[in-house]
């Protein structure tokens, strides 16, 4: 059973306090964490090494400007860390760091990973309105309560997956009704120990998944039902993602911000992509008409086979889609059913290779040889 | 400048008045159906609405049939029309006579992206449209019927109305300006329920000898009704101007617009004139070793990450904001609402008139930055020396 810490604050002063006390004592030599940019409400993730910046850390502050796996994987993408830091990420952000770690797209090493039992996030679009204090303290009050918050992204309405795999210390928050006083620190792994004395509270002896936790998982699995069942228009196929995808710009926003999509540059970016002038007439002439710029669809679909088995649905490529497309919904179904396929959980295990990158001689013997 | 484009200018300008008793729409889509069934041209490039769906799209249209969804004033813009012709126009040489039929700043992005060689304008007729402007793009996505009946409204009655695109709203240029970029242009403003051709090269000449229309009509009526438009226009981006540049005046105000950036360089992607098949914030180059990283958040205390938010934005605008045409592509894009098209547009009014260039008037007008003046910018370079040219000009 992992160590468990109490500790009798407010959950967001007390990690704060607790992230402050590891940088103050170099312990850690800096902070991975959201960062309040000014007074308009923007926030933004930062590397913090300086006591006096770390003021205007907003740890669990519910936005996610980008996927902090992502961001960590540019921190260490040409190699480790050799000074220690604490990063503080959302379950889905750390299976998205799991999931390109294994792509050899960064590197845990001497990151202490803290996240917690996830409320979700809430949209960018409501990220500098002029509710946004008010958005936020209704947030707190559904996470108090293990509610699904309508504000928060779909994909997190839906999420499942909200305790954390992997994570060395985990913050309690979901279905505590007394956040606002106090919230225990769970210490999962030897590394997260270590840095338990750091933490002022009492020892208590405590599971994190509570009878709210196991609820709140209830709740969360027949809104997946039902969302996806909606997804699943009944009209499938080619004609139904060509209607899905019709008011796609082709402004790839969903793969730039997808912590999977991790190429510098994309195929369908390159030049292999650009359409030939040569095959207009023939094209033409066969269709009567073409839709351009052409190859939007085919976008999706490859980008799709490319990273849906590593879909953690965070729902980034939804928040950014500038014309409403439920593209992470979309995503996080298929991928869904493709996980099932491989039997594999993006971001369990840093040691278990990607579907793709492993070959097993009995795997889907009902399509192949018998 | 070449002979032909002299001429129409000299030439008091005349063009072809056309009733339109079923409505705008369906008389310039007669115009179009005609020239293709004449053999006029091989395809249509034109904006239309995806069947069975509320969304809009550009098609290059060569069957009959596709004049169904065809839609010369959709109530958004979806892909830049510059960045759609250039989509299929720029991987070699354009072998089949295409009309393109877009909005103004379409048109004058196209043109500077044919300075730019990624446009083949050499069988294309450009045919520029006026232009109520029209929706933002995320306020129609949600509500297609509602907004799609408000735009109705106002591009009926020409409204600068607030629920139009902020870009739209300040937009000055959505008609004809006197200059080389369109071959032909429809007027709407004019009189009700009327379309006026109006050409504007030797091949708008053209276009309308072999429709069978002969340019005798009077412009009068459109032009006295377009000046008034452009008028109360530019008096509504004076103002915006004026508020922006006062509210921008100091960097950080600059900055804290875009603060809430988070990278998705969706605007980037949107902007007809940003071309690059990779941008360099995209590349390789800005990855550096965590220990650079570390370095460079112990001098400044703090690091955001993804690095370079701002500078992508400073060096965007460097790269691109002098061919800036105010189409507020970008800031439809924005998932998190940066008034990021009005910050280009604010810049690139200041930047453009500084090299008294108008991006997109004249296809002959050298880019700024590919045309050397020596006595451009003495004031910076040499100012004793310029200060003696000035007053000798002066004497």
């Amino acid at each position: 059973m992992a160590k468990a810490v109490k500790i009798k604050k407010n959950v967001e002063e007390g990690l704060f306090d607790f992230l402050k006390s590891l940088l103050e004592t170099e312990k850690i030599k800096g902070v991975f964490t959201l960062k309040k940019m000014d007074d308009n409400g923007a926030v933004s993730y930062s590397l913090i090494t300086s006591p006096d910046e770390f003021k205007k850390a907003v740890p669990l502050y519910p936005f996610m400007p980008v996927n902090a796996g992502k961001a960590l994987s540019s921190f260490t993408l040409l190699g480790k860390t050799e000074e220690p830091i604490a990063a503080v990420l959302r379950p889905c952000e750390l299976r998205a760091f799991v999931e390109l770690i294994k792509r050899a797209q960064g590197d845990v090493e001497n990151i202490l990973i803290i996240s917690l039992s996830c409320g979700g996030v809430l949209s960018l679009n409501l990220m500098g309105d002029k509710d946004q204090e008010s958005t936020v303290s209704k947030y707190w009050e559904s996470v108090k309560k293990a509610e699904i918050s309508p504000d928060t992204r779909e994909t997190c309405q839906f999420c499942e997956n909200f305790l954390p795999i992997n994570a060395d210390i985990t913050v309690a928050a979901v279905g505590n009704k007394d956040l606002d006083k106090e919230f225990t620190l769970f210490f999962n792994t030897p590394k997260g120990e270590e840095f338990s004395k750091e933490a002022s509270g009492s020892s208590v002896s405590e599971e994190i998944e509570t009878k709210e936790i196991n609820d709140f998982k209830k709740k969360r699995e027949e809104l997946k039902e039902k969302f996806f069942k909606e997804t699943q228009s009944e009209d499938t196929g080619l004609k139904s993602l060509v209607n899905i995808f019709a008011p796609c710009l082709g402004c790839h926003g969903c793969s730039h911000v997808c912590p999977i999509c991790y190429c510098t540059l994309c195929e369908f970016d390159s030049k292999t992509h650009n359409y030939p002038t040569s095959s207009l007439g023939s094209d033409l002439m066969v269709k009567g008409g073409l839709k351009v710029p052409s190859g939007n669809l085919l976008f999706h679909l490859g980008r799709m086979t490319h990273m849906a088995v590593s879909c953690v649905s965070c729902g980034m490529c939804s928040d950014v889609c500038p014309v409403n497309i439920p593209v992470a919904t979309i995503f996080s179904k298929v991928g869904s059913s493709l996980q099932k396929e491989f039997d594999y959980f993006p971001g369990k295990d840093i040691e278990e290779p990607a579907p793709q990158g492993t070959y097993k001689e009995d795997e889907f013997t009902k399509i192949g040889e018998q | 400048m070449n002979n032909n484009q002299k001429e129409t200018k000299t030439n008091p300008k005349k063009g072809k008045i056309l009733p339109a008793e079923k409505g705008i729409r369906e008389e310039v889509l007669n115009i179009f159906k005609k020239a293709l069934a004449d053999n006029i041209f091989d395809a249509l490039l034109i904006p239309a609405k995806v069947p069975n769906t509320d969304a809009y799209s550009w098609i290059l249209l060569q069957d009959e049939s596709l004049f169904d969804i065809a839609d010369p004033l959709p109530p958004v813009m979806t892909v830049q029309g510059g960045r759609a012709l250039s989509s299929f126009s720029k991987n070699g040489e354009l072998d089949l006579k295409i009309a393109a039929l877009m909005k103004p700043c379409e048109i004058r992005a196209a043109v500077e992206l044919f300075k730019l060689h990624q446009i083949d304008l050499n069988l294309v007729t450009l045919i520029s449209i006026d232009c109520p402007g029209a929706m933002p793009l995320t306020d129609y996505m949600n509500d297609p019927k509602k907004i799609g009946e408000s735009f109705k409204k106002i591009s009926e009655k020409w409204e600068i109305s607030e629920s139009l695109r902020p870009a739209c709203q300040n937009c000055h240029r959505f008609s004809l300006m006197d200059g080389t970029a369109s071959d032909l242009h429809i007027g709407l403003v004019g009189e009700n329920n009327k379309v006026t051709l109006i050409p504007n090269s030797s091949i708008g000449n053209d276009l309308l000898e072999k429709l069978g229309f002969e340019p005798n009509d009077s412009l009068k009526e459109w032009e006295s009704k377009k000046e008034k438009l452009v008028k109360e226009k530019t008096k509504k981006r004076d103002a915006f101007l004026k508020e922006w540049q006062e509210k921008t005046k100091k960097t950080d105000g600059f900055f804290n617009e875009l603060n809430k950036c988070i990278n998705c360089h969706n605007c980037m992607n949107a902007c007809p004139i940003c071309y690059c098949q990779q941008c360099y914030f995209d590349s390789q180059t800005i990855n550096f070793k965590p220990e650079t990283y570390i370095q460079k958040t112990k001098e400044k205390g703090a690091l955001r990450f993804p690095l370079n938010t701002m500078l992508f934005h400073i060096g965007r605008m460097s790269h691109m904001v002098l061919s800036c045409v105010s189409c507020g592509a970008c800031e439809d894009a924005c998932p998190v609402s940066i008034p990021v098209g009005r910050l280009f547009s604010m810049v690139g009014d200041q930047t453009q008139k500084e090299f008294n260039y108008v991006p997109g008037l004249n296809r002959e007008d050298p880019l700024p930055l590919q045309d050397f003046k020596e006595d451009e910018f003495c004031e910076v370079e040499t100012p004793n020396e310029c200060e003696e040219k000035v007053t000798e000009e002066a004497k």
